[in-house]
């Protein structure tokens, strides 16, 4: 393939007539004539409809007929045709980057259409434009890397193990790092498990066996990762197993699933200070060891230390139904104690969890509503029990209650250690705490970096269920780069002239995906794989130093001038 | 058992007891039968303490007044008897015989007449023999409270509730009584607190009229669970909030007695043709009675049992009235009363078993559903089929066994009673009924059908400016649909209307008085029945 | 989709059934998605899109499963292509058509709200983009073939059966909504100011029926005073469902702050039970709305709404629940939030699959805990709401989920036959 970049651009320009869609408003034979008129453009002609495979055709004959460097199309939208009009390119052997759309359809005609001289104008301008960039296109490549078939999951409770055996299922090789002597996380340390009562060992046990036995998963117990390099495809993570050695892992794929804390209230509601006020954990382990003691009345209150005006504003999800459960294993063993839940809003969602309210009613489980501005308070009685002041907020009374037992419902809470993992693997921590997705709604469990992952409690609190389904979730992500072994990564990326590059490291702190990094020489570098594209490092670059690809300064500087009429000197 | 006749009487302070004690120091003799209570007039006594003696026991109640003119309280005596002839009229009707009761005027001076009176009264009580209520002897342990309670909480729901408010925001007494709110006792019910709701007001507010019931998302039965409750709470509570004394109550508890042998015939026309043993069964209800209590409303109200027959007879249909027929205990059951009403639902199903009778049809929707629904759920099954005569009516004109030869050009509204509506689900065939009619049109109020209005009381109970206040609201309503005519067929509404229509009200009159009409009078009128 | 998308990004071939002309789905339907604001159609058309050009996925839109048989590894789906009278190889969606069809039909995507002519595309973003006729509307005039410029009308089309040879099934059928109509106290179907959340949410929509703007419809005037009526079916044991949608709170008060960011003169009021803030950054979202935007929650569903005939404003009658007062309020329109129902055909479905459904016709999973996309059926795969109440990521979750197992089941197949 000869050097196209270094010749005077040869342009082909097709407008297409869309129909009607176009040609009904902007005089389409009257700018091909334009098109002629422009500099470089050594052949243009009109299509009834461009995509069609009619028109694809005649791109592919005009490219070798005329010996087309470069083509531009003016129709519809490239959000939806670019690709199309792309492959053509390239089948017809030029560079897929060489090609360039003028929009004169979502942007022009149809919104002008009753305008059809100022469309026909607008048109014009907009293949000017085109063309003042088409000039100056390079062609560029889309380098292929590989992809090692091997996952990193760091966590290995629920989620971790979940996500682990599926993906070892499918034959990818799976490193489980642990940094507990034991596998199993959390709900090693739980009861019994809602809405199904199961108890939590049972399944959590033959998990464990599963993972164990499984030949494509190696699991590293007491041990931690203390070092992340590279990027997707070629990672290379240095684990400290137990105080002793390090070990090197190359995988292709990072999980985090390194569950959360369980917040303790200190100083909140006499906890620490009354040997009876206890977290909803502790009591799962009374209940699970039959060491709770028989009483009269136990009192529990949700929300402590969740859903605080600042701070912890969040709500942790899985409490409401942690009380409920609690509160119904209780009146099951000990039918004449009283169980009072002290509750701001039930949260009981999803299909089956208000079936569990119900039940928990049916027992005689009494709900006070709360509110924020008049939270309960907690004096202790003189025969060491406690009495619990709580202002029922709908029946807009008083109520004491005194209690053996006051179970405080807390919220799940990030690690400690997670500000550390969160800068080992370059991945942020969102306002919660809790590790922040690459887009909330529709990329919930990637991270803007490619190929690390995150699920379970580490993502946001949830129960066992939803992260045994997320973590399936995202061994379906994980496995995506690593079945294909190769990935294709952006063409379009930035790169830097180190020439005029100081290194200032403005565009090291200010790239979304942490595709920047200062090299040996101290200037900047761009990992391609791991680049988008967006250009917030090229504006930014005090020296302009940083060359966006395909959307280059000069680039939208031609596009610019065209559309106001000057030309580029 | 006493073969003695027992006495009663009320006497007036200034002239009728003075004239007995003049008996006593002129060393009158006279049978000692007698007990006399003092009252300041004639004028103060209540036809509910003379029915209410009767229940207990006494064989005969004697009211003494000063002579007319000479009421020391100007009129107090002609007000007594008035009051007295309308409550002989019951004893009449209730089979007790009205001569149990007597009303004489007595002066001061007249210490020989009272002698007299009272040795008359007792021989002719002699010859009568004793009441047919002699009291029971009787008395069952009340039942448990708080195990009343746990076991209505369970049954109606009420532990389902998930505090939303619904109830309280479509409860008609809820959105005029702040102080009142369907949520508030259940929540306090499911605290625990219930204990002291047994002693207060609210569980007597509510007017079991099925709004809430209507719309719970839990589906809280909460006018079953009042009425639960009802069965454990306090009495005299009770007796505070009801009207009128709580006769109605108290002529259906006498009716449970096994001897009662009522005269309540006479309001059946001459031409009619009724039977004692037959295929279908008009249970007339309480009319007759409330004909006599409610007499001041002018509502005509025995014009409803005349017309359901005189229609009936128009399809050549010649339904059993029994004589014999006892209250439904509608609200006896819903006053708590769960003893009495099992005594009454017994009686009457035996009875109507007796007359043959597989369907049996009534014009009462209270009676409606305490026969169709709360009989069976006491008793087990019943072998009769029990109709609304709406739903009769509705099936004969279908069927063209009756046709309307009558126009009335006018527009009517339609009022949804709660019997009838919400808890028994009949919409739709009266307003068939009446949209038949030729040259009527049918108009309804914005809020008909599950979403109608109750007429503000129910058993009674709790007619207070909150009802009224309800009432007013409604009939407001009705009023500015344009209608001529606000048509109901439960006799109940008609009488609460009219006795709120009568009263000094807060608004103009012209804004919510407007004429009102039984279902089946209405009928009776466009077939020329009347 | 994304389910589908999954997979063909890992090399299995994927055929995506949608029984509509158009995948899309719900997200479609919206303005903006809580808690981000995103503008649903711009951040799911390029999924689609993604679905259209990836050479592993064949697109069967106006299609529908009829009959399958088999097991793991190993099953036949005959799958029903209705006709949709339009060459879908000829039809370049340029539109022609719709603009001469005389006939003029409620926009069901619109929620009958405004309208669309016989021969249509569901939205103007629809993938793929090739119009279909509703035949049972068509006058069969013939004005479209006769201007179709590509030659795309085809009166005679028939039926088309395909028969399909895959390893695994996924089902993500999503739901559809409870009818408030027999809620009658809250009048929808009477008030004419009276509306349901999805139709509130394409009038909103930019590309819906008015562009966006928020106005009565029984008058035109822009509202003053809206409220939202929440768990309108929900958490019901009778007239309703017994679960909790789990996205309503969370879409009203979406709503909410869209209505105050259009109308700022235009007071909100939220009525609800318990506020169902579980969610990642479902809370934060709340407290913007009341603190920033000035959204009023007021805990109580009211008992009813009653219309002035001639006016058409509308009177809320409730308990405020914190207060202990029964009031009443006025606003001028009233939006319904109804449960989020398993789809009735479901039923149908299940039958055809083998799968077992709940007692609320969610279709069941293996093993709530810990199987929760897997089925009574080895190799079919359920996600999404059809599975249970949930919102958009986790939806999305739980399709990779059901991607990663069926390619779990597809690749022990391949090992079998070897």
């Amino acid at each position: 393939m000869e050097s196209v970049e270094e010749e005077i651009p040869r342009i082909g320009v097709f407008v297409c007539h869309c129909g009607i869609n176009i040609g009904g408003v902007v005089d389409v034979p009257g700018v091909v004539e334009y098109a002629k008129s422009l500099p470089n453009v050594v052949y243009a002609e009109d299509n009834l409809y461009t995509c069609s495979s009619d028109g694809i055709s005649r791109i592919k004959e005009s490219i070798a007929k005329y010996n087309l460097t470069r083509v531009i199309v003016a129709s519809c939208t490239p959000r939806t045709h670019e690709p199309l009009f792309r492959a053509a390119c390239e089948e017809a052997g030029l560079n897929r980057y060489l090609f360039e759309m003028a929009n004169i359809r979502d942007q022009c005609s149809w919104p002008h259409m009753h305008e059809p001289e100022k469309a026909t104008e607008k048109a014009k301008d907009l293949v000017k434009m085109a063309v003042a960039k088409a000039s100056l296109l390079k062609p560029l490549d889309e380098p292929e890397i590989d992809v090692a078939a091997s996952t990193l999951v760091i966590g290995g409770g629920i989620s971790g193990m979940t996500a682990a055996l599926c993906l070892a299922n499918q034959g990818f090789k799976v490193y489980i790092v642990e940094k507990e002597p034991e596998l199993g996380g959390t709900v090693k340390k739980l009861n019994k498990l809602y809405p199904t009562l199961v108890n939590a060992n049972e399944g959590l046990s033959k998990i464990v066996e599963a993972v164990k036995a499984h030949r494509n998963i190696e699991v590293l117990t007491s041990s931690v990762a203390k070092q992340v390099m590279g990027f997707i495809g070629n990672f290379e993570a240095v684990v400290q197993i137990g105080n002793g050695q390090n070990e090197n892992l190359a995988v292709g794929t990072i999980i985090v699933a390194t569950g959360a804390n369980v917040f303790q209230p200190v100083g909140m509601y006499g906890f620490g200070e009354y040997h009876n006020v206890v977290t909803q954990l502790q009591l799962e382990t009374l209940i699970k060891d039959s060491k709770l003691e028989k009483t009269e009345r136990v009192v529990m209150i949700q929300c402590v230390g969740s859903r605080e005006e600042e701070g912890r504003t969040y709500c942790s999800r899985v409490c409401c139904m942690t009380a409920l459960k609690n509160a119904i294993l209780i009146k099951e063993s000990h039918p004449e104690t009283d169980v009072c839940i002290l509750y701001r809003d039930l949260q009981t969602y999803g299909g089956h969890y208000e079936d569990y309210r119900r039940m928990a009613q049916d027992m005689g489980v009494k709900f006070i509503k709360y509110i924020l501005e008049k939270p309960p308070t907690v004096a202790p009685l003189q025969d060491r029990s406690l009495c619990v002041s709580v202002y029922h907020a709908l029946l807009g009374e008083q109520i004491d209650l005194k209690t053996d037992l006051l179970v405080l419902s807390t919220p799940l809470i990030q690690h400690e250690d997670a500000k550390d993992l969160s800068r080992m693997l370059k991945v942020p921590l969102g306002p919660d705490g809790f590790f922040f997705e690459a887009h909330v709604k529709l990329r919930p469990v990637d991270f803007a970096t490619d190929g690390i992952y995150v699920c379970g409690t580490a993502h946001s609190p949830k129960d066992t269920a939803e992260s045994i389904s997320q973590a399936f979730g995202v061994a379906s992500r994980a496995a995506i780069p690593m079945a294909t072994k190769r990935l294709r990564t952006e063409a379009i990326t930035a790169i830097v002239n180190e020439k005029l590059c100081s290194g200032c490291g403005t565009c090291v702190k200010i790239c979304p995906y942490s595709a920047i990094v200062k090299n040996e020489k101290g200037v900047a570098k761009v990992t391609d794989v791991l680049c988008k594209g967006c250009g917030t490092c090229g504006a930014s670059c005090p020296e302009k130093a940083i060359i966006m690809r395909h959307f280059a300064d000069e680039q939208i500087i031609a596009q610019a001038l065209a559309a106001i009429g000057r030309e580029l000197a | 058992m006493e073969t003695e006749p027992r006495i009663v009487a009320f006497l007036c302070n200034w002239c009728s007891y003075a004239g007995a004690d003049l008996a006593g120091t002129s060393r009158i003799r006279y049978p000692p039968n007698v007990r006399p209570i003092r009252v300041m007039c004639s004028g103060r006594v209540d036809p509910a303490f003379v029915i209410g003696a009767f229940e207990g026991g006494a064989d005969g109640v004697l009211v003494s007044g000063c002579h007319p003119g000479d009421c020391h309280y100007v009129s107090g005596n002609l007000k007594a008897e008035k009051r007295m002839k309308n409550t002989a009229r019951i004893l009449k009707l209730l089979g007790l015989g009205s001569e149990r009761l007597r009303l004489e005027w007595v002066s001061t001076s007249e210490g020989t007449k009272f002698a007299q009176v009272v040795t008359d009264f007792t021989e002719e009580l002699r010859k009568m023999g004793p009441s047919l209520l002699k009291a029971e002897s009787e008395v069952d342990a009340p039942p448990d409270a708080l195990e009343v309670i746990s076991k209505a909480l369970k049954k109606t729901n009420v532990q389902y509730c998930l505090e939303c408010g619904k109830c309280s925001g479509s409860c008609p007494i809820s959105r005029v009584n702040d102080a009142y709110s369907p949520r508030r006792t259940v929540e306090r019910f499911l605290l625990g607190f219930g204990g002291s709701m047994l002693s207060g007001a609210d569980l007597w507010t509510c007017l079991t009229c099925y709004t809430c019931t209507e719309r719970c998302p839990s589906d809280v039965r909460y006018p079953e669970f009042v009425r639960a409750c009802r069965r454990v709470a306090s009495e005299e509570v009770m007796e505070e909030l009801c009207a009128h004394r709580g006769i109605p109550m108290t002529l259906s508890r006498i009716m449970t007695h096994p001897n009662i042998k009522q005269e309540r015939m006479d309001w059946v026309p001459a031409e009619a043709e009724i039977s004692q043993k037959g295929d279908l069964l008009y249970f007339v209800g309480c009319l007759p009675y409330f004909d006599v209590v409610f007499e001041d409303l002018t509502l005509d109200l025995l014009k409803i049992p005349q017309s359901v027959v005189r229609i009936l007879n128009r399809a050549r249909i010649k339904p059993v009235v029994m004589a014999s027929e006892k209250c439904c205990g509608h609200d006896v059951l819903w006053t708590g009363d769960v003893k009495n009403f099992e005594k009454l639902a017994k009686i009457n199903v035996g009875e109507i078993e007796e007359t043959g009778a597989s369907r049996v049809v009534t014009a009462c929707p209270e009676c409606y559903r305490t026969l169709k629904k709360d009989y069976p759920e006491v008793l087990g099954k019943i072998d009769f089929e029990v109709l609304h005569i709406s739903e009769l009516l509705s099936e004969l004109i279908e069927k063209q066994e009756l046709k309307y030869d009558a126009k009335l050009l006018m527009k009517i509204v339609y009022q949804d009673s709660c019997r009838l509506g919400r808890h028994m689900g009949v919409y739709q065939p009266p307003r068939k009924v009446i949209a038949d009619i030729p040259g009527v049109e049918l108009v309804e109020m914005g809020r008909n059908r599950e979403n109608s209005v109750c007429c503000g009381v129910n058993a009674w109970l709790s007619c207070n400016k909150y009802s009224k206040a309800v009432q007013i609201d409604r009939l407001k309503e009705a009023k500015a649909t344009g209608a001529d005519l606000l048509v109901t067929a439960c006799p109940k509404c008609q009488i609460h209307w009219k006795c709120v229509t009568s009263e000094k009200l807060p608004v103009n009159p012209e804004e919510v008085t407007m004429p009102m009409r039984d279902l089946s009078v209405l009928v009776a009128e466009a077939m020329h029945l009347t | 989709m994304q389910a589908s998308l999954d997979l063909a990004a890992r090399g299995f071939k994927v055929y995506l059934v949608e029984k509509s002309p158009s995948i899309g789905g719900r997200m479609v339907q919206l303005d903006k998605t809580f808690p981000t604001m995103d503008c649903s159609i711009c951040i799911v058309a390029p999924k689609m899109i993604d679905c259209l050009r990836s050479p592993n996925i064949r697109l069967l839109t106006y299609s529908e499963v009829q009959e399958v048989s088999g097991t793991a590894g190993n099953f036949t789906v005959k799958i029903l292509k209705k006709p949709r009278f339009v060459d879908e190889e000829r039809c370049t969606g340029c539109g022609v058509c719709a603009q001469h069809c005389p006939v003029e039909v409620p926009n069901e995507f619109d929620m009958n709200l405004g309208v669309r002519k016989a021969i249509y595309i569901p939205l103007p973003q629809a993938v793929p983009l090739k119009y279909t006729i509703d035949m049972e509307n068509c006058l069969q005039c013939g004005l479209c073939q006769r201007v179709c410029g590509a030659e795309a009308i085809d009166f005679d089309q028939q039926p088309e059966t395909i028969s399909l040879n895959v390893g695994a099934v996924i089902v993500a059928t999503g739901f559809e909504l409870f009818d408030p109509a027999t809620r009658t106290e809250y009048g929808y179907g009477r008030f004419r100011n009276v509306l349901i959340s999805l139709e509130f949410e394409r009038m909103l929509s930019a590309s819906g029926p008015i562009g966006g703007h928020i106005m009565r419809f029984s008058d035109g005037r822009i509202p003053r005073r809206i409220a939202f009526i929440q768990c309108v079916g929900s958490r019901s044991l009778k007239g309703g469902v017994s679960f909790c949608s789990s996205a309503c709170c969370m879409y009203a008060t979406k709503e909410s702050i869209l209505i105050r960011e259009h109308e700022p003169e235009c007071e909100v009021y939220i009525f609800y039970n318990d506020l169902k803030v579980f969610g990642k950054g479902f809370q934060d979202f709340v407290a913007r709305a009341e603190d920033e935007w000035g959204v009023k929650y007021v805990r109580s569903l009211p008992g009813e709404v009653i219309e002035d005939h001639k006016t058409g404003d509308l009177t809320l009658w409730y308990e405020d629940t914190t207060e202990n007062v029964t009031e009443s309020l006025g606003a001028d329109l009233v939006v319904l939030c109804p449960a989020l129902i398993p789809r009735a055909s479901n039923k149908e479905l299940a039958g055809i699959l083998g799968l077992e459904l709940d007692e609320y016709g969610f279709f069941k999973s293996k093993d709530p805990q810990f199987a929760p996309v897997d089925t009574n059926v080895s190799g079919v795969l359920i996600c999404g709401y059809c599975q249970g109440p949930k919102d958009i990521p986790e939806s999305v979750a739980q399709a990779s989920a059901a991607a990663a197992r069926a390619a779990e089941t597809l690749m022990m197949a391949s090992e079998g036959a070897h």
